[in-house]
């Protein structure tokens, strides 16, 4: 089976359709498969759906944030609850970071994501070889 | 403003235009319209650029975005099927059946009845339907009691659904065999739920975003909230979804229409992924009202 | 036959209201139930968002934060300079709440907006724009090009050029041009520019 299909689903979860753009255009350019979640509640409903190989999360969102979100993944039973998960956020404190690895996260990227940056996470925590 | 300028408006619409309308859309709904639905994305904004009279796709999308003459809903409508009829969307009455009660029932204690609401329940489809279902496909339908309750905020289909009469066509996904057990042919080429169907459902007013009155309907182990909350403004919806939870005991599920999304209206519920169909659950536990 | 058809209840006959204090009281109680209670009711009382506002830096159901917020934003106007603080929030949900509240009331907000569009944090004034989708059209447009002629930090453009996509008009494009131009060096904040200008603009590229 080839590999890179194989480990390449990821699930964008960002209130911005700029921010999700900019990300999958990243994404598909490396051959990620990418699909997209509004917010924590969407995003919840895609995991349940499909199987991801890796999450990019967002912080703020509407109706359910990003910490809440990985806290609930984290807490379920079976493989979702550890798919791989990249925290972004505009908030640069290190409280912040300290929440987003106490939710669950397994990097966490300061806005504005650089796309070389975010091609590097995505390839360390899918497994690909860079 | 004329036709000839309505097609010059359409003709010009760009990509990048649709997709502006799609991501409002998809912020506003959780709706998502897919790329290769390009061709019937254009064709539905036509009809409403028509019925609309916008001669461009600015004019058109201003009246969107402002919701004027609840746009929203005309746009949403287009691209759903909004006749009602027996058996609509019934994969959710597989999962009712074949994983919503088997999880409720054994927690049943003697003599206590399952109970589910059907809101809004238009003209009485949803409900008989529900109660068809249940008696055809549930193995245990015969060891509880079952309270189904139909609610609407208008009396005019209340009424209807209380008289359970039906045309032809909206029992098209019924079988001759559901039909002869059921309904009685009426003169009129119409046909009758059976009194014995008609007189189990207990059928309500309730307007779901009043907190009195959803406050009447309580201890539900099964709501069906259908194609209903989508049209509602962004607080609306919200205080629907309270009311909806409050009804709901404690562990019991809550079902949109295939489309809707409790993503864009609370995070209330837990969301739970069975075969066909997502539904939305109570959490057990812990008592909110 | 297993269907039953039960008698209307009576559990719903008329309440005597409440004292607001006792409400006010029971949004601490330990008993989630009650808080709960107390907070959905909290909506039907003006001059009860003080109360309800307090309440939420020391809830921890997020249950009990939502129903908090919604009876904020029933309460309106009267809401808007308990939810305004919320927007420092360390807390993310309590953040993300009080965006979603001021949403819901644009003529409360209103007059707090240019304040907070030049507010000294980075991320109040990306609320702010968040919170401009609201407004009417033009009005936001107006408030969001003027901005994005001098904010200096990049993630607060990238959040007004993600309204300004949704709700801007040809009017942004020289704007948007320019911002684009001054951060030239940010992949983000130019992507996103040159994306929204491409719905906005026929001729823009």
């Amino acid at each position: 089976m080839d590999e890179t299909i194989a480990k390449g689903r990821v699930l964008v979860i960002d209130d911005s359709a700029m921010v999700r753009r900019y990300i999958r255009d990243a994404l598909e350019r490396r051959q990620f498969e990418v699909q997209e979640a509004f917010n924590g509640v969407e995003a919840m409903e895609k995991v349940l759906s499909a199987p991801f190989d890796l999450l990019v999360v967002d912080v703020n969102m509407p109706k359910m944030d990003g910490y809440t979100f990985l806290h609930a993944l984290r807490a379920r039973d079976g493989e979702i609850a550890t798919i791989p998960a990249l925290m972004t956020s505009t908030e640069a404190g290190p409280q912040d970071m300290a929440a987003a690895y106490a939710a669950g996260a397994n990097f966490y990227l300061v806005k504005p994501v650089s796309q070389d940056d975010l091609i590097g996470y995505a390839n360390a925590l899918t497994g690909r070889s860079p | 403003m004329n036709r000839i300028d309505i097609q010059r408006g359409l003709a010009d619409v760009t990509d990048e235009e649709v997709r502006r309308l799609c991501e409002f859309v998809y912020r506003k709904t959780g709706m998502m319209f897919a790329e290769e639905k390009r061709y019937y994305i254009n064709r539905r904004l036509a009809e409403r650029m028509e019925a609309t009279g916008s001669t461009s796709f600015q004019a058109y999308f201003a009246t969107l975005r402002a919701d004027a003459d609840n746009e929203i809903e005309h746009l949403i409508n287009s691209f759903t099927v909004n006749e009602t009829y027996f058996y609509r969307e019934d994969h959710q009455f597989r999962c009712l059946t074949s994983t919503l009660l088997e999880v409720i029932a054994p927690k049943k204690k003697a003599g206590e009845p399952l109970r589910i609401w059907s809101v809004p329940c238009s003209t009485g489809e949803e409900p008989y339907s529900i109660a068809i279902w249940l008696l055809e496909n549930w193995d245990k339908v015969d060891r509880y009691e079952i309270e189904i309750v139909g609610s609407d905020i208008d009396t005019t289909v209340l009424r209807a659904a209380e008289s359970g009469t039906y045309s032809e066509r909206s029992l098209m996904r019924l079988s001759k065999d559901l039909i002869a057990r059921y309904f009685t042919r009426l003169d009129d080429g119409r046909y009758r739920i059976l009194p014995e169907l008609s007189s189990t459902i207990q059928f309500t007013k309730a307007n779901i975003v009043d907190v009195g009155q959803t406050g009447a309907h309580r201890n539900f182990d099964v709501i069906f909230c259908r194609n209903i909350l989508m049209y509602f403004d962004d607080t609306s919806r919200r205080l629907a979804a309270e009311n909806l939870y409050e009804s709901l005991r404690p562990g019991g599920f809550i079902c949109l229409g295939h489309t809707e999304s409790m993503s864009r209206i609370t995070s209330l519920f837990d969301v739970c992924r069975f075969s066909d169909a997502i539904v939305y659950r109570r959490p057990l536990g812990e008592s909110h009202g | 036959m297993p269907l039953k058809k039960r008698e209307s209840s009576q559990e719903a006959a008329g309440r005597a209201p409440e004292p607001l204090e006792a409400m006010i009281e029971a949004l601490r109680h330990p008993d989630p139930e009650r808080r709960w209670s107390a907070a959905r009711r909290l909506g039907e009382r003006p001059g009860a968002a003080a109360a309800l506002a307090a309440a939420l830096p020391d809830e921890a159901d997020p249950r009990i934060l939502e129903a908090i917020f919604t009876s904020l934003i029933r309460l309106g106007g009267e809401s808007v300079p308990f939810l305004l603080p919320l927007l420092r929030s360390d807390e993310a949900p309590l953040r993300v709440g009080a965006v979603e509240a001021l949403q819901a009331m644009p003529a409360g907000f209103a007059p707090h907006i240019e304040g907070l569009l030049q507010d000294p944090d980075s991320d109040v004034r990306i609320f702010a724009v968040e919170l401009t989708r609201k407004m009417p059209a033009e009005q936001a447009t107006a408030l969001l090009c003027r901005m994005l002629d001098r904010e200096e930090h990049p993630n607060v453009c990238a959040a007004a050029v993600d309204v300004l996509a949704e709700i801007g008009s040809a009017d942004a494009v020289p704007y948007l041009e320019r911002c684009r131009a001054r951060f030239a060096r940010e992949a983000f904040l130019t992507f996103a520019i040159s994306q929204a200008l491409h719905g906005l603009s026929r001729t823009a590229n």
